[in-house]
């Protein structure tokens, strides 16, 4: 029996002599399983199939690749993340969800550049929590614009949202655009007047903190503007391409409806950006999100695995798959090179998203609970009754965004100095501690004369001081001091 | 002549009577006929949708315009047909093994008498009061570890639709306790064992619940999501009819199945429609039955 343990220990330690001996390289087999939508299940086998062939590394993947819909990717992710796919896609809205649950591997400095060099800066950021990034962008046209039928609408309205009201009424049918159910489409008047709701993670995936000024005059515009779309009787809200067959003249929606709508409306489909409301003789454009797919490789035990895959990964939002995924399936990308290609700028409904780009903010990292508190607003909005009642849906926006942060007392009664310092510009706070009774800085600032800032407390502008913000007369570099008993502020140079 | 009148007005109330009663019969069957048209609706938007060929997303309108069997078609070159084979297994298994194990728990239950028979009904009925949702997340792990989740579920599912199958044993318990104890007793002297008993004597007069035991068992994981969803997560192979139809209504899918989808839930309908059928008569007898003594 000890003859044979030794024999077997002895075979075991020469096994493992070779495999370090191959682990030079990542050459070698893997059996993955690849998370993808539906559609692209066929194409995504040839691409691992090609990947198979080229790679020059000698890498070899026994894909096994189930169609997994992009919007259920996190849920089905979070059940169990052992068992999940090895490679998968997903909506961007869950990848905050997807990075608290340790279901992305963090990529590289070499993916990393490889992501930040071929991809447009808003898709960039939907992959970042914190510093880091956690996922490769896979297409760039999740945003909406106007198809409508050539037919209700002419070509004269399409600039202006009180016109192609009209042009609904006149013809007796109806504007869909989602302003009742979703958040992600009701957003677009307010991003049109300037408003913002941008969220900030840290590396944990954890939402510290939010800067959104729906609640603001701007905002008050926006609700007055979607006030006149949502009063008329032939608004519908809903964002689907199918509409026009039963009595739309005009959607909002995006890409993945143009099939459809083709094939509903042919020669009569017209699509275009959004159009423009005015509200006290000022005219907005609206707006939209515009957000991404993204494709994240699970942690792995096996480092090696975990680089093949990131390999693959690589290979699979390049600009040869993406131009591939293009073709077959009219996914618009994200690459910058496959964007600035003529066959993508020709598209009719990448060309609409295209034009409607300016206006449109990146969907960055957004709170999972936003999109339910924000969708109340339609609601509201369409039952207020004067401009009390908006103002009355805004507040009530802003109260359940505020107690999303429940603050950890030491952040709530913890000061911090915000203003033009070390280069920011009123966005950041800057941590204070507190000895002896007096708050003081943790680093020094070099600050030039004129230079201006406020300490305030609990990350909110309820305490700050001083009255006027305080500026710097002499250049130098100070701690900032600040005694919470008189509310005094003072800055002490630093040796 | 007073008779007659006093039979004319016999015959009056009589002519009244039937009158009102079919007065009261055309409006109750009016309401029934109203109430079957808003029940049936439904079924045939349906039925009528799944043979539109001209386009596959959802339109206005109920009757197609081009009529055909594309959708059907179309099912058989998706995974529909291995998720039909899934759910057909599971249930049929479960069916199988269901019926056996509640016939027995309930013959038991109601002709033998031994220590703790009515603690262990107790317990039963407490137990059963305990949602089986709240045991998902640690019979998903348990499955896990035995290699029956994802792409293997079908095993998992049945293991997990029959496991507490003994608990369901009230309806039937109660139909074997009106079936008289003489009669297991005559056999007895006549030498049957008591499986004989049960199998010659008791299921042949008890034919109803049976029949009522094998529909039940059938339709639970014919129709089950939430199981077969958390247990065959991620994978194609491993779902069943309700899962993968479910998915097929996802946003970035819906403008392309809605169509195929309706042919599918059609296909689902069919062989519970036809069990019903053919087995509504030992239904009705098998549920009301065994409701006369519990």
């Amino acid at each position: 029996m000890k003859k044979f343990l030794a024999l077997l220990l002895t075979a075991m330690m020469a096994l493992s002599v070779f495999s370090f001996a191959g682990a030079s390289s990542l050459a070698g087999e893997y059996d993955v399983t690849i998370w993808v939508a539906q559609e692209i299940v066929e194409t995504t086998k040839a691409q691992v199939e090609a990947f198979n062939q080229t790679n020059a590394d000698g890498i070899k993947f026994n894909a096994t690749i189930e169609a997994v819909s992009e919007a259920d990717a996190a849920t089905l992710m979070i059940t169990d993340v052992e068992a999940g796919g090895d490679l998968y896609c997903f909506a961007q809205d869950q990848f905050a969800r997807l990075v608290q649950a340790g279901a992305l591997a963090k990529l590289g400095v070499a993916a990393a550049d490889f992501v930040v060099n071929n991809n447009a800066a808003g898709v960039v950021a939907a992959a970042q929590s914190g510093d880091a990034i956690y996922a490769y962008p896979l297409t760039a046209d999740n945003g909406y614009f106007m198809y409508y039928d050539k037919r209700v609408v002419s070509e004269d309205s399409i600039e202006s949202l009180e016109a192609v009201i009209a042009d609904c009424e006149a013809a007796q049918k109806y504007f869909a655009f989602e302003m009742q159910t979703s958040a992600w489409y009701l957003a677009s008047f307010f991003f049109g007047t300037g408003c913002v709701s941008e969220w900030t993670t840290d590396a944990d995936g954890e939402f510290i903190s939010v800067t959104d000024t729906f609640n603001s005059p701007e905002g008050l515009i926006a609700v007055k503007g979607m006030k006149k779309l949502v009063d008329s009787p032939f608004h519908l809200s809903s964002s689907s391409g199918a509409e026009f067959s039963s009595g739309a003249g005009v959607v909002v929606t995006g890409t993945w409806d143009y099939n459809t709508v083709s094939g509903i409306l042919g020669e009569n489909m017209g699509v275009a950006d959004l159009p423009s409301f005015e509200v006290d003789g000022k005219s907005y454009h609206i707006g939209s999100f515009n957000g991404c797919k993204l494709m994240g490789v699970k942690p792995q035990v096996d480092a090696y695995k975990a680089a093949a895959l990131h390999r693959l990964a690589q290979y699979l939002t390049g600009e040869e798959c993406q131009m591939d995924r293009f073709n077959k399936h009219a996914w618009g990308p994200s690459n910058t090179v496959a964007q600035a290609s003529e066959l993508v700028q020709a598209n009719p409904g990448l060309s609409a998203l295209l034009a409607q780009s300016p206006y449109s903010l990146p969907q960055g990292q957004i709170h999972g609970s936003w999109w339910d508190i924000a969708k109340v607003i339609g609601d509201d909005v369409k039952a207020a009754q004067d401009e009390a009642g908006l103002q009355a849906a805004l507040d009530n926006y802003q109260n359940k965004i505020a107690a999303l942060f429940t603050l950890s007392d030491e952040v709530k009664n913890g000061w911090t100095v915000i203003g033009t310092v070390n280069g920011t510009n009123w966005d950041t706070d800057f941590t204070m501690l507190k000895t002896n009774a007096i708050w003081q800085s943790t680093e020094a600032f070099a600050m030039e004369a004129g230079t201006e800032f406020k300490v305030r407390k609990g990350l909110s502008w309820d305490d700050n001081f001083p009255a006027e913000n305080f500026k710097v007369e002499t250049a130098g570099t100070y701690y900032v001091q600040f005694d919470e008993a008189t509310g005094t502020v003072s800055l002490v140079a630093a040796e | 002549m007073s008779q007659n009148i006093v039979s004319s007005k016999v015959e009056k109330r009589h002519m009244g009577l039937k009158a009102s009663r079919n007065l009261s019969n055309t409006a109750i069957y009016l309401l029934l006929v109203a109430i079957s048209i808003i029940w049936l609706v439904p079924f045939v938007c349906i039925l009528l949708q799944s043979f539109r060929v001209e386009s596959t997303h959802q339109v206005g309108y109920v009757i197609p315009h081009v009529w055909g069997l594309d959708n059907y078609k179309n099912l058989l070159n998706t995974d529909f047909p291995k998720w039909y084979l899934n759910t057909f297994i599971a249930a049929m298994a479960t069916a199988v093994f269901q019926t056996i194990i509640v016939l027995c728990m309930s013959y038991t239950l109601s002709r033998f008498r031994f220590k703790l028979r009515k603690p262990l009904m107790r317990f039963m009925l407490i137990l059963g009061m305990f949602p089986g949702m709240l045991t998902m997340i640690i019979l998903y792990n348990v499955l896990k570890d035995l290699g029956m989740t994802q792409a293997n579920s079908v095993p998992g599912l049945i293991l997990v639709y029959i496991a507490s199958s003994g608990m369901g044993y009230y309806v039937s318990k109660g139909f074997f306790d009106t079936i008289p104890k003489s009669l297991d007793e005559a056999a007895r002297v006549d030498g049957a064992t008591r499986l004989q008993v049960l199998m010659k004597i008791i299921l042949p007069l008890a034919k109803p619940i049976v029949i009522y035991t094998i529909l039940t068992a059938f339709m639970a994981p014919w129709g089950d999501y939430v199981f077969a969803r958390y247990i065959s997560f991620g994978t194609s192979s491993g779902k069943n009819v309700a899962v993968g139809l479910y998915d097929w209504l996802n946003h970035d899918q819906i403008d392309k199945c809605y169509t195929m989808f309706c042919a599918g839930g059609v296909l689902v309908a069919l062989p519970v429609t036809i069990l019903f059928m053919c087995l509504q008569k030992y239904y009705v007898e098998g549920v009301t039955g065994g409701a006369v003594k519990g």
